[in-house]
């Protein structure tokens, strides 16, 4: 299943945040979304979410708001919730993805504690554990990596990558990191001012330039990994 | 701490037990005797071996009322859990929405018009259908503001409540201060009593609390869905606005049943959310089904004190509930700062 937008367009008020964007995502992809503050990056995920949520997309917001009060496993189990079971009970197989998806995310220890006692990096993994447990086709992710660790970043990262290699899942995720993106992405969705500016699979320093408004150099690293830095 | 982690049902066991207990006990308590083997007697219906004064007194005084008590303090303890759940913020009561204060300018323009006595069936008065109208007039009011001020959501809706809360509150003093004559007897009504309960109001009670609850407790699981963000819950198959609603008029609706009932009476839907977390119950519909029973009997608990403490006067149940409440929620509040520190 591809995720075929046409022609979205969000306003807030007067602000148009997306601008008539239209992109196919194509499965078994991992999609990173770049571009500066406000232009439009979480609009246009959240929008993919409400437009074509039909159980196929899994989708882990950039915060939680307000007062959590459920424990890190009662939080990861509502990956497997499902509206049409009243009594609302977890088959084996739930029991086992939501097991998988705390060794995943190493919260092993932690499945007790209350969410809202846990560190903003925690929460982090935590949130998305829940979603891996929700075993969808697509996972849409806003900034999973925003107060995580390096180690936990590839951690995530990581995962992503070989859920996408060998069990076929595709991504789309909101980055700031543009050398997290540019390891671990397939493709780059460039944005600029609620547009969307370049798809392509190459980062490249002018079109980086062209959407972020500042100087970027490029180096290659020893083990040949093509970085990049603001001047 | 190991009786935290005992497991759900047996928690709930207990809670049943306790607020069974409180009802038996409170039957008991009055200002005539009536000995705890005849309230046992007649709660497990062998009412034929009660004397004819004992059962008269237990059926149609004590009994209306510990039910009363119980049934009103567990609702507003579950509306209490699910706003805490729904708001995302452990300092939501049943209050917050206006539909208290909206309940109370119905029976105090009923007081004022003079149609508080007007019997409509039994004990059910003018004041009783005035203060059902009141609420859901001022539920239907904030539920309108909050669907066309943009998405309808928790915080369109708690802002809304909030609103309309303080225009009711207003109103009422107002009228009060134009109508000094029947300043006493509105502010009566507004402390909350159980004096008033009688069977006719603890069916009309009952049936409206079994059909309320029950909705609350099969949409229960979804609070905790919408925890994780609307977009989320999307995915999952939960619509926040269509949850809400129903949610949240199940609440309006039992609530205006509680308080025309009793009245306004505080602090019950606060704290015994807290108490049920405290006892490390945290997802929605066990919570709900806990807090019920723990809020029984802690209603039955007060209003036995509120009725013997001072007699054969009586004080305001809302005043107990909020000096014997109080202080235990503080207790709380600080054990669970050290527990998690």
């Amino acid at each position: 299943m591809s995720i075929n937008a046409q022609n979205i367009t969000v306003t807030y008020g007067k602000k148009t945040a997306l601008d008539n964007f239209s992109f196919e995502f194509t499965e078994e992809k991992i999609y990173a979304v770049l571009g500066p503050n406000g232009c439009g990056k979480s609009t246009l995920v959240k929008a993919l979410v409400n437009k074509y949520a039909n159980g196929n997309i899994a989708y882990v917001a950039q915060e939680t708001l307000g007062v959590i009060n459920l424990t890190v496993q009662e939080y990861i189990e509502l990956g497997r919730y499902n509206p049409g079971k009243f009594f609302g009970g977890l088959s084996e197989e739930d029991k086992n993805k939501v097991m998988q998806a705390i060794d995943v995310m190493e919260l092993a220890g932690l499945e007790n504690r209350l969410f809202d006692t846990l560190s903003g990096g925690e929460k982090q993994r935590v949130m998305a554990a829940r979603a891996l447990a929700q075993d969808a086709l697509w996972t849409i992710l806003d900034e999973p990596s925003a107060s995580l660790d390096v180690k936990h970043t590839s951690l995530i990262m990581n995962t992503v990558r070989q859920l996408c290699d060998q069990d076929k899942k595709s991504f789309i995720i909101v980055l700031h990191d543009i050398n997290d993106a540019a390891r671990y992405a397939d493709e780059f969705i460039l944005m600029k001012d609620g547009k969307l500016v370049k798809s392509t699979n190459k980062l490249d320093v002018e079109d980086l330039n062209s959407i972020y408004d500042t100087n970027f150099e490029k180096i290659t690293s020893k083990d040949g990994r093509e970085l990049f830095y603001a001047t | 701490m190991k009786q935290r982690n005992l497991s759900f049902i047996i928690k709930l066991v207990i809670a049943v037990t306790v607020a069974f207990a409180a009802v038996a006990v409170s039957c008991c308590v009055g200002s005539s005797n009536v000995s705890l083997h005849d309230t046992l007697l007649y709660l497990t219906g062998r009412k034929e071996e009660l004397s004819k004064a004992a059962l008269i007194i237990i059926s149609k005084i004590r009994f209306p009322r510990a039910f009363t008590s119980a049934i009103v303090g567990g609702s507003l303890a579950v509306i209490g859990s699910i706003m805490q759940g729904l708001f995302r913020n452990p300092m939501a009561d049943p209050s917050i929405l206006g539909i208290s204060s909206g309940s109370a300018l119905g029976a105090t323009i009923s007081i004022l018009m003079g149609t508080s006595g007007v019997v409509i069936g039994g004990s059910i008065t003018g004041n009783y259908i005035a203060a059902v109208i009141g609420a859901l007039i001022t539920w239907g009011i904030v539920f309108i503001i909050a669907r066309t001020s943009g998405e309808f959501d928790s915080t369109s809706t708690l802002l809304a409540g909030v609103a309309i809360s303080s225009i009711m509150t207003g109103a009422i003093t107002v009228l009060m201060t134009m109508h000094r004559d029947n300043l006493e007897k509105i502010y009566m009504w507004m402390l909350g009593s159980f004096s008033f309960s009688t069977p006719e109001r603890l069916s009309v009670l009952a049936v409206a609390a079994a059909i309320c609850i029950a909705v609350i407790i099969i949409f229960a699981p979804r609070i905790d869905v919408l925890k994780l963000g609307n977009e989320t819950a999307r995915t999952l198959g939960v619509k926040s606005n269509t949850t809400l609603g129903i949610l949240m008029t199940s609440a309006a609706f039992l609530l205006a049943f509680c308080v025309a009932n009793s009245g306004i009476i505080g602090f019950v839907g606060l704290i015994i959310p807290h108490v049920v977390s405290f006892f490390r119950v945290y997802k929605a519909r066990q919570k709900a089904i806990l807090s019920f029973f723990v809020g029984a009997a802690f209603m039955v608990i007060c209003d036995t004190i509120a009725k013997t403490i001072a007699a054969p006067g009586e004080i305001a149940v809302g005043a107990i509930t909020s000096v014997i409440g109080a202080p235990y929620f503080l207790f709380l509040l600080l054990k669970n700062r050290r527990v998690n520190s």
